[in-house]
């Protein structure tokens, strides 16, 4: 698709002039997964928070909330233009690396990882949305650099990248390190990188991770945290123990499912974490293969929409920044699905739109909103 | 930016990734979802196993000599501890029991991990039942199980056949159904006959919820019991045997050095043990059957100091000598050659084919071997036996007849004679091979003959000369020494053999088997193998080993002289054993002259019954320290418990 030839057409006065609607093939599935990802956060915690003593609906009105501001995020992102969401990417990504910086030194610290700011009643996640600032920020550096990538860009993207991926790499928080490297591969790719380039930047990880060891500037207490998430050490039983029960959960749930609340491995907690990284358990258990491929076929939706957008980007910034959400959100849904079919190491890595976790909710809203703000500043087709 | 087949190339990629997944997901919800609904019902169902008592243990007329009591344990069962409950339990144990938290928590977590039980308080007191009835909830996976324990009633008795229980090994747990929970039989009967005695452990079914917590019982399967063994043994006359064992024991010992000794490496003479038993000649059945110093199988019950498993291990005494034991079988084996001459008519150099004719017995017997070589050989009787035929050197038990038979043997090897002439007569009684007695680690004794020779030359040179196969060596297998090895149920079985007629039994220690449900498994005799003696020769041996101890010049005359009534029913045989041997250059001088004492008796002899078999480890001389005790315990056999005397000393003698 020769793009490039779209936009020596003069055009821009026309395009100016359309009015922004909404895509309603990416806004209807977003909505049916936050939806059903209330359900089954309800159907989830309840049971549990029952057996606690809690207010049933504790864990799902919190969720609700989140999921209402991330409505409002979704619609504020989608209004952002091309060039004033290009000026503001920058900052964003400094002051994500800033956040980083300030969860790794004073963060909260929960299951031997520091991932937290405790603002308030608040607890704001920055890696979230440094996924975000780095998608952002890569599609800048990538736009400025045209269409052939020079080494020169190359370097300078992999610092881009790394900087926040050392950073999260000391929380330390392999999963969402991986997200940074899926993403910024597939928009160097798209971007025009060639093969040996590709090769260059494994290379250079490779050799970014190994340095960091050597020279020391990882304290030992860091190293320990990263072998034993990779050893697996005492949590390595449990994760299995996790996995399997998940599995059995999604496994036994069958063709239809067992109903809302029929399931034994959801309502008897057999399954850890089952609203947050597990809520695909519940899906599996009581919607069956029904309902988990209506949830996989709501993602092929957004992101075929998503794939729409980039094609149909007016620049190249909006290009890649679809590009990269796009792959932000094809990325969790196969790892974290994946985790629960065992499929899949135990990464930590929670579902778009169905998991409860506050932040993620938010930063994916914000995500989507971007990309579809693509979408609706999109170079006229022929026919409109 | 040209997007083209890049994007097209993503597009794809993405494809296959939501593909994996959906395949996944069919897989395991559709193709294989029944698996995945057992294990989400198995989810919701622990079992926990209860113990079966161990079948009893009794003797031919029924007597118990092994049974069961209950105890109430308190066990961590590792399937129901709940998730997230364990540190509460860990303290709760740790001060429940007495025991420190860090093994406390280790038992928890194996328990968890094996999802089995593990005890972690082997009685509680009646106290300790209500304090742990009344705050369960305090202690979520701990359950009071009645568990049956093992009471040997009389100890002692007959250990060495019954055995021990223990807990497996590590060889244990790679046989199937082996759990590291079980009891099992470590030796003994309770070793061979486990699979029967064990029994089937019952299951109680739990429902529980996901953090372990028991929300009510489904089923329960009760255990089944397991068999009653009942044993060949009689223990009135294990009874007699033990005691007479021990006073045997303890008389070897104070006529070794006034005031008793102590065996070990300090007092190598000192008499170390006895070791004795009963077979019934007609079936093979093991009367009675003992070694002394014992052991009281109830120390694997309730334990054991560590300073008295040390010096009951230093003894040995959790081995059955009676068929682990090796021994050379010295004179007693002289009624191998003696069969051998009369069956095959082969008879001193000197004398011409007949048992019955003369033979000087001077004591010392010059020859020269084949290759020349000079040889002279001493009789145990300094000064010799006179004039004697095959008969009286039985009686006497002279070593120059049985020598010149050898040395005919030898000479006529591989012409009239096949050279392992006598070892084959050997093996045809059971000697060079276990007996397959049902107990567990029997051995078989060594019969030697030239080809086990050159190959022990090649296997361990150290041990053996090296100089080859010599008629030296016949010489020494025809009067059970040199290399001869043979346990006391092999000598034991093969009169058996000798004197019933010439059937070689399968000796056995258990009579029948009995099932919870009633069904009696005899254990039927079997016949090893018809000798094939003649008649004559059974007649002759047996009135020979009536002399023996009937006899004017009997070795075992003396021991027997207080027998009373019906001694004239007993036949027998002596030996002595060489375990540390004269100074071979010089035979004036003893470097140290250390014996095993052995007696074979037979009763009655007309009609062959009981064979006793009698060994003192380094007793010295048979007739003077085994025969004695055979007597006690063929006292009571023949004439019953007021004919018994206190075992005393017999005339020294070979």
């Amino acid at each position: 698709m020769a793009l490039t030839a779209r936009r020596t057409e003069p055009v821009t006065i026309l395009q100016r002039e359309r009015a922004l609607r909404p895509d309603m093939f990416l806004i209807l599935p977003y909505l049916a997964l936050a939806a059903l990802g209330i359900v089954m956060v309800y159907t989830a915690s309840a049971p549990r928070n029952e057996l606690l003593g809690l207010d049933p609906a504790s864990t799902v009105r919190r969720h609700i909330v989140f999921v209402l501001i991330g409505f409002a995020v979704f619609i504020a992102s989608s209004l952002i233009g091309g060039r004033t969401l290009r000026s503001l990417s920058i900052p964003f990504y400094m002051g994500s690396l800033l956040a980083l910086g300030i969860v790794l030194r004073w963060g909260r610290e929960l299951k031997g990882a520091q991932r937290w700011i405790q603002i308030g009643p608040l607890q704001l996640q920055p890696s979230e949305f440094a996924k975000v600032a780095v998608i952002l920020a890569l599609a800048v550096l990538l736009a400025n650099a045209g269409n052939t990538l020079r080494w020169f860009h190359i370097g300078r993207a992999v610092l881009l990248v790394g900087a926040p991926a050392i950073l999260i790499f000391l929380q330390p928080d392999l999963g969402t390190m991986l997200v940074f490297a899926f993403a910024s591969v597939v928009m160097m790719f798209v971007a025009g990188t060639t093969l040996r380039q590709l090769a260059f930047i494994g290379l250079a990880a490779v050799v970014m991770a190994v340095a960091l060891f050597q020279v020391g500037a990882i304290e030992e207490y860091q190293i320990a945290r990263v072998t034993s998430f990779l050893d697996g050490a005492g949590d390595e039983e449990d994760a299995d123990y996790n996995q399997r029960q998940s599995e059995i959960a999604i496994g036994s749930g069958g063709f239809f499912g067992k109903g809302l609340f029929g399931g034994t491995q959801t309502n008897l907690s057999f399954v850890p974490e089952q609203s947050s990284d597990f809520i695909f358990t519940a899906v599996g258990e009581q919607l069956g293969f029904v309902g988990g491929s209506i949830v996989l076929g709501l993602y092929v939706m957004i992101v075929w929409r998503l794939l729409v957008a980039a094609i149909n980007g007016r620049e190249r910034f909006s290009q890649l920044v679809a590009i990269g959400i796009a792959s932000l959100l094809v990325f969790h849904v196969f790892v974290n699905v994946g985790m629960t079919l065992r499929l899949l190491p135990v990464t930590g890595l929670p579902l778009p739109f169905l998991s409860a976790g506050g932040t993620f909710f938010i930063a994916m809203s914000l995500a989507l909103g971007l990309a579809h703000s693509v979408w609706m500043r999109r170079s006229p087709v022929p026919d409109e | 930016m040209n997007l083209g087949w890049r994007l097209g190339a993503l597009a794809l990629t993405f494809a296959v990734l939501f593909g994996v997944l959906a395949l996944k997901m069919w897989t395991i919800q559709v193709t294989a979802t029944s698996t995945f609904v057992e294990a989400a019902q198995n989810n919701l169902v622990k079992f926990v196993e209860t113990p079966a008592p161990r079948g009893q243990i009794r003797d031919i007329n029924g007597n118990l000599l092994a049974d069961n009591r209950n105890a109430r344990v308190a066990v961590i069962e590792g399937a129901l501890v709940t998730r997230g409950g364990e540190d509460l339990l860990v303290r709760n144990l740790a001060a429940f029991s007495g025991r420190p938290a860090s093994e406390i928590k280790e038992l928890v977590d194996e328990a968890r991990r094996r999802g089995d039980r593990i005890e972690v308080v082997s009685e509680l007191t009646d106290e300790q039942v209500v304090f742990l009835s009344e705050h369960h909830e305090d202690f979520v996976g701990v359950r009071i199980v009645d568990t049956p324990v093992r009471v040997y009633v009389d100890g002692k008795l007959a250990a060495d056949v019954i055995g021990y229980i223990g807990r497996p090994n590590a060889d244990d747990l790679e046989k199937p159904g082996v759990k590291p929970t079980d009891v099992l039989g470590k030796a003994g009967v309770e070793r061979q006959y486990d699979g029967v005695i064990r029994g089937e452990s019952g299951r109680i079914g739990y429902r529980i919820n996901a953090r372990g917590e028991i929300l009510a019982q489904l089923s329960e399967d009760l255990p089944s019991p397991g068999s009653t063994v009942y044993l060949t043994i009689d223990s009135e006359v294990q009874t007699i045997l033990n005691s007479s064992l021990e006073q045997g024991l303890l008389n070897a010992r104070e006529q070794y050095r006034v005031g008793g000794c102590v065996p070990g490496d300090e007092d190598i003479g000192c008499p170390v043990r006895a070791v004795g038993l009963v077979l019934d000649a007609t079936d093979g059945a093991v009367v009675a059957m003992s070694s002394v110093p014992s052991f009281d199988p109830n120390i694997f019950v309730e334990g054991v100091s560590e300073d008295e498993w040390a010096r009951l291990n230093s003894q040995a005494v959790f081995n059955n000598f009676a068929i682990q034991g090796l021994y050379a079988p010295a004179s007693t084996f002289k009624t191998v050659a003696y069969v051998a001459a009369l069956e095959e008519g082969i008879f001193p150099q000197d004398v011409t084919h007949d048992e019955d004719n003369g033979y000087i017995c001077d004591g010392l017997l010059e020859f020269r071997f084949n290759d020349g070589s000079p040889q002279l050989y001493r009789d145990w009787l300094a000064g010799g036996h006179g004039a004697i035929n095959l008969h009286d050197a039985l009686h006497q038990s002279c070593d120059l007849y049985f020598w010149e038979i050898a040395l005919k043997v030898w000479s006529g090897r591989g012409t009239e004679f096949e050279q392992d002439l006598l070892q084959q007569w050997a093996r045809k009684f059971g000697f060079d091979s276990q007996t397959g007695i049902d107990l567990p680690f029997e051995r078989g004794g060594l019969i030697p003959d030239q080809e086990w020779f050159d190959n022990a030359q090649v296997e361990t040179p150290l041990l053996v000369r090296d100089t080859p196969w010599a008629g030296g060596d016949v010489m020494n297998i025809v009067i059970g020494q040199g290399s001869v090895l043979a346990t006391p149920l092999q000598m034991a079985n093969a009169y058996a053999a000798m004197v019933n007629g010439g059937t070689l039994w399968q000796p056995r220690v258990v009579d029948h088997v009995e099932t919870a449900e009633g069904t009696i498994l005899p254990n039927t005799p079997v016949a090893v193998r018809d000798i094939g003696m003649d008649d004559r020769t059974i007649q002759l041996l047996r009135r020979d080993l009536q002399q023996v101890i009937n006899g004017p010049s009997g070795t075992a005359r003396t021991a027997f002289a207080d027998f009373g009534d019906n001694v004239e029913l007993v036949g027998g045989k002596t030996g002595t054993g060489e375990v540390i041997k004269r100074n071979e250059d010089n035979a004036d001088e003893i470097l140290r002259d250390v014996d095993d004492a052995l007696f074979v008796g037979v009763a009655p002899i007309n009609n062959p019954k009981y064979v006793v078999v009698i060994v003192i480890e380094r007793g010295g001389s048979g007739g003077r320290f085994a025969a004695p005790i055979a007597a006690r315990v063929l006292q009571f056999l023949l004439n019953g418990i007021e004919g018994v005397s206190d075992v005393g000393s017999g005339a020294e003698a070979d």
